[in-house]
């Protein structure tokens, strides 16, 4: 089933609510081949024009589910969303990048999605296409924490993303130079307007993290309408306390006594979070 | 897999110094056929192009697909096995189990300890249990996953520490083989000692094309197995034994080989191919998911080595202490080799006048351990020359300098009281990787863009990057040791201006057929040669491995060539009355010393039909004795290898900047496919040395797919630089050429810790490099 808009393709899954959708299929094909999944049909999102490329809407963008990896890794895209274009360029190779989608990027909701810390730290809403044309909103972050799932026959059709038009970092570590899956990653907006810096950690966890009390401890310190550096001190501790928020100490044993001590890995894993954000901020505001 | 400074892709190959790539032959041209010349392989094209039949394209008419059910668990009793539910399936023909093996059950090479398909008890994670063929390969999955099988689990055995003292795992006891070796004065002691504890990773072959094969009926009762198999004769007595019938009775016939770094096909599918080919009176296929290949076939040794070396005050080595445990999985496989190999080379390349050093190699519930490239020899590598680097540290002294006064050459005892009589320009290596210019610093070359640690968008700061040096030596032996008996059969045939090759080795991409059409065009003057191919009816050939092929198989060629070149010329030099050895043939054309005769091989050949076939067989070799001591092997080769590195010690990450590269080839036989071994080794060696290992959780295998298992790709793979490649002929050996491919693979991961040591100041005793140990500087 090929339709060409989302309503056609709403009304084929509804038709058929054992098929699946699929757009650039990186994910969702690699379980068929290997017979993890056997869908019982497929509907293809692919000849949607209308999710392919975006549009500005009141001080905000209007990115189509179908945007590829590629296109979203594009200097014109880069120029609207830093952020979202670095981690699609980070984002496997370039057979990967140039099929794999920014929905289905969401919906797979993969821990190591190089997409979703920035939409977190972005705070996007996923704009989902229903039966009989109608519309509905979902927070990425309610999506991903499954707070708000999809329904039957519902497609993603877009995201809307607010222009913040300020510096935007995504960095990323693995564990060889070629393309990898994220060690860790993490996504930094800086918004002037509302004078937050916004933050999210990904693939330490099942879901992009937001250390928000750490966001709005280092907002505080930044001079907003003058020099907005900080000094290397200030983003150490940044960096420190969003890896600490979201890499916890162990709690400490029943009885009293010592806290067990972190894991080696567990430790790498938070000093490398730390150097990250410590890095993404200082970047951003450089 | 290279790149240079002109950005990737090209190839950073210096020539050694008076051995250009092409050589020129005499008239000033370059040398387009013989020895010597880069002559490029006939199945190039055919590779690139996607048209070379691989094993997982073979076809028959007709027929059936076969899927392998594999062991959920790393230990179990088997219970019971209810076949019933695959079977009642529609389109599934056969179910075979291991009720249906009429031979004697046991397969392995070296020792046959392995069960075509688990018993009583399986052993490892992903052992074969039971097999089906059906119509569809979907089927014969599903059917396959139908079987029912009761386990009972067992405490897996996954630490091979803890393997001696567990209850046996197998009938023949846990422990598979140990070698004590003693070597001078035990009880002396040095003015300074180091200490050190080294763990080796599992490193998978990973070859690009998955096992695959096509097993035909023969209507004699017997059966033909098309297969990658790099070692066909041992495979067919091995799948013969497995179905009680004689070697004659199998036939292996040898298809295009995808990718080999080891023994290449795992023979737990052979023998289910064939069981169910001859159950079922059809041909059946099978074609492994990469899953499947990541648990069946062998991987490296995970090794553990406990090490103490002791020097004088100059850092003259005095003693080297070792102990070394492999882990060899549940099954024997070739593990008594690579332990042979870890123990003999334990203290690498250097005069070392006292050494105590033990081997042990266990079983374990772990995934199975065998023949890859350098087994043994790569592990102790990255152990000892950590603790070169531990005594100059100590020593205060330049980790190449210390090297350089230790360095073995020909005439030294190894260890195992063995006279290294083959040409060993260690010192010599050493120097020339020394004295190579250093890659440029990136603010000495601010028109690149530097690709740092962590790739191109990663998370890489230059001001965190901190760059290290490292040295290291390696050596690997040639040909089987201990006794093995190597050898090889060639058969020539020339019939008008076409040669043709038939011999049993299998050309597994490292450039056999081209050296065998070089090696008839150099000793016949025919440019057209065919090499034909492999099949189990000709004479063994051995194993694709060690370097044999060149040595024993080229050997074997050259003889049945020169053999053919006297029967061509022998009627001629009577005519003329003299004798063969003052007529030359070059270009098709037979001259004599003095220009009297002139004629063409075509002519001289008188529409005859020239056939000749010889042996090549090394002198032998004798197993290691109860202290370790014996002339265990044929020959050795050397490289010296450095790293350059470039680490972010706040994230670990390392990027490998550059390898350089001299190494001891005897003789450049085709220098582009050398360079092509060297590069391939090298960028073996980095895989190992930092992210290849093939991950379990007690016993079972986490991720077997190329996510979970990380090769280096293009932009991991550093630039080469082949610094020199001396040739000092080998005179036992035919050409005087010595093995290229295991001795980069041995030698690159040790270099890689050293750089990684020097850029971070921080131990690193483990492969791969974990990014946690590589914070620092």
């Amino acid at each position: 089933m090929l339709p060409t808009t989302l309503d056609e393709a709403v009304a084929a899954l509804s038709a058929v609510p054992a098929a699946v959708p699929v757009a650039g299929g990186t994910d969702l094909m690699a379980g068929v081949n290997a017979g993890h999944l056997r869908p019982a049909a497929l509907v293809g999102l692919g000849r949607i024009s209308e999710i392919r490329g975006w549009q500005y809407l009141d001080g905000e963008a209007l990115l189509g589910a179908g945007l590829t990896h590629a296109r979203m890794g594009r200097p014109d895209f880069s120029a609207l969303i830093p952020a979202l274009a670095a981690g699609a360029r980070a984002a496997g190779p370039p057979q990967i990048r140039n099929a794999g989608t920014l929905g289905g990027n969401v919906v797979s909701a993969h821990p190591t999605g190089d997409t979703l810390p920035v939409l977190a730290a972005l705070e996007a809403t996923l704009v989902v296409a229903g039966p009989e044309g109608a519309r509905r909103e979902i927070p990425v972050s309610h999506l991903l924490a499954n707070v708000d799932m999809l329904r039957p026959s519902e497609v993603v059709g877009h995201v809307r993303v607010p222009l913040l038009h300020a510096p935007q970092t995504f960095l990323k570590a693995t564990g060889r130079t070629g393309p990898g899956r994220a060690m860790a990653s993490v996504a930094v907006v800086l918004d002037p307007v509302r004078r937050g810096v916004r933050c999210a950690v990904g693939a330490v966890a099942p879901m992009p993290l937001r250390p928000l009390e750490a966001e709005r401890w280092i907002a505080s310190l930044i001079d907003w309408d003058g020099q907005r550096g900080l000094a290397p001190e200030a983003l150490a501790a940044f960096g420190d306390y969003v890896a600490m928020a979201c890499i916890p100490d162990p709690a400490p044993a029943e009885e009293g006594g010592e806290a067990p001590a972190l894991p080696p890995a567990a430790f790498h894993l938070r000093r490398t979070v730390a150097t990250l954000a410590r890095r993404g901020l200082g970047r951003a505001l450089a | 897999m290279t790149s240079t400074a002109d950005g990737p892709g090209a190839v950073t190959a210096t020539p050694a110094q008076g051995t250009p790539l092409s050589p020129d032959s005499a008239d000033g041209g370059p040398v387009t056929h013989g020895i010597g010349a880069s002559l490029p392989s006939t199945d190039a094209p055919a590779k690139a192009e996607g048209t070379f039949p691989y094993a997982g394209d073979l076809w028959a008419e007709g027929l059936l697909w076969a899927a392998v059910l594999r062991a959920p668990h790393p230990h179990a009793r088997i219970v019971s096995i209810d076949t019933g539910p695959a079977a009642a399936l529609t389109g599934v023909h056969a179910v075979v189990t291991h009720e249906d093996v009429p031979g004697d059950a046991g397969h392995g090479r070296k020792v046959a300890d392995q069960p075509a398909f688990a018993r009583d008890v399986v052993r490892y994670y992903g052992e074969p249990v039971a097999a089906v063929a059906a119509d569809h390969p979907d089927t014969a999955r599903l059917a396959a996953a139908a079987i029912a099988v009761e386990y009972e689990p067992l405490d897996a055995v996954t630490d091979p520490e803890k393997s001696f003292e567990a209850e046996p795992l197998h009938p023949d006891g846990n422990l598979i083989r140990h070698i004590p070796l003693r070597f001078g004065d035990q009880d002396i002691t040095g003015d300074v000692v180091v200490d050190g504890l080294y763990r080796i990773g599992r490193q998978d072959p990973a070859p690009i094309g998955a096992e695959a094969g096509l097993a035909v009926p023969r209507p004699d009762g017997g059966v033909e197995i098309y297969t990658a198999s790099t070692d066909p004769h041992t495979d067919r007595d091995l799948a013969a034994a497995c179905f009680g019938l004689a070697p004659e009775q199998v036939k292996v016939v040898v298809t295009g080989v995808p990718g080999a770094m080891g023994d290449r096909e795992d023979t737990g599918l052979q023998v289910p191919l064939g069981l169910l080919a001859m159950k079922t009176g059809s041909p059946v296929k099978i074609a492994a998911t990469r899953e499947e290949s990541f648990l069946g076939h062998a991987h490296r040794h995970p090794t553990l080595l406990r090490y103490r070396h002791h020097a004088d005050s100059e850092g003259r080595l005095v003693k080297v202490e070792a102990q070394i445990l492999l882990d060899a999985g549940a099954y024997a496989d070739t593990t008594a080799d690579a332990l042979a190999a870890a123990v003999s080379f334990a203290a690498g390349p250097y005069v070392v006048p006292h050494a105590t050093i033990d081997g042990w190699a266990v079983r374990t519930n772990n995934p199975p351990s065998g023949h890859v490239r350098g087994e043994g020899a790569m592990q102790v590598c990255a152990a000892y020359e950590g603790q070169m680097d531990k005594l100059a540290a100590q020593l205060r002294m330049d980790p190449a300098d210390l090297r350089m006064r230790n360095v073995m050459a020909t005439g030294d005892l190894l260890p195992t009281g063995q006279t290294v009589t083959c040409p060993a320009p260690v010192a010599e290596l050493l120097s020339a990787v020394r004295e190579a210019p250093l890659p440029a610093l990136p603010k000495d070359s601010p028109e690149r863009d530097w690709l740092l640690p962590g790739g191109p968008e990663g998370a890489g700061e230059p001001g965190a990057v901190r760059r290290g040096v490292g040295y290291a030596l390696g050596m690997v032996h040639m040909l089987g040791a201990e006794g093995t008996d190597e050898v090889s059969t060639a058969t020539v045939k020339v019939n008008g201006p076409v040669a043709t090759v038939m011999c049993a080795a299998v050309e597994t991409g490292q450039g056999f057929t081209t050296l065998a059409r070089q090696i008839v065009q150099e000793t016949l003057g025919i440019d057209e040669v065919y090499v034909a191919p492999v099949d189990t009816d000709q004479p063994t050939a051995g194993a694709g491995a060690h370097s044999r092929h060149t040595w024993v198989s080229g050997g074997a060629v050259e003889r049945a060539a020169k053999m053919v070149r006297t029967q061509l010329l022998q009627p001629l030099a009577a005519k003329f009355g003299m004798s063969t050895e003052l007529l030359t043939i070059a270009d098709g054309k037979i001259t004599s010393y003095d220009g009297v005769l002139s004629t063409t091989v075509v002519e001289a050949l008188e529409d005859k039909e020239l056939w000749a076939t010889a042996q090549c067989r090394p002198h032998p070799t004798e197993a290691l004795d109860e202290t370790g001591q014996g002339d265990a092997f044929v020959g050795l080769a050397f490289a010296a290898v450095r790293s350059v590195v470039d680490v972010d010690v706040e994230l670990g990450s390392i990027r490998v900047v550059e390898m350089a590269i001299a190494q001891d080839v005897g003789r450049v036989l085709n220098p582009r496919q050398l360079n092509a071994r060297i590069e391939a080794g090298i960028t073996q060696g980095v895989g190992a040395a930092l992210t290849e290992h093939l991950r379990i959780n007690r016993g079972i295998v986490r991720q077997p797919d190329f996510t979970g298992y990380a090769l280096p790709t293009a932009l991991d793979a550093p630039d080469i630089r082949i610094v020199q490649l001396i040739e000092e002929q080998d005179v036992v050996a035919p050409f005087g050429a010595k093995a290229a491919s295991a001795v980069p693979v041995v030698t690159s991961p040790a270099a890689v810790a050293a750089a990684v040591r020097a850029a971070t100041g921080m131990p690193v005793n483990r492969l791969p490099i974990r990014p946690q140990t590589a914070v620092g500087g």
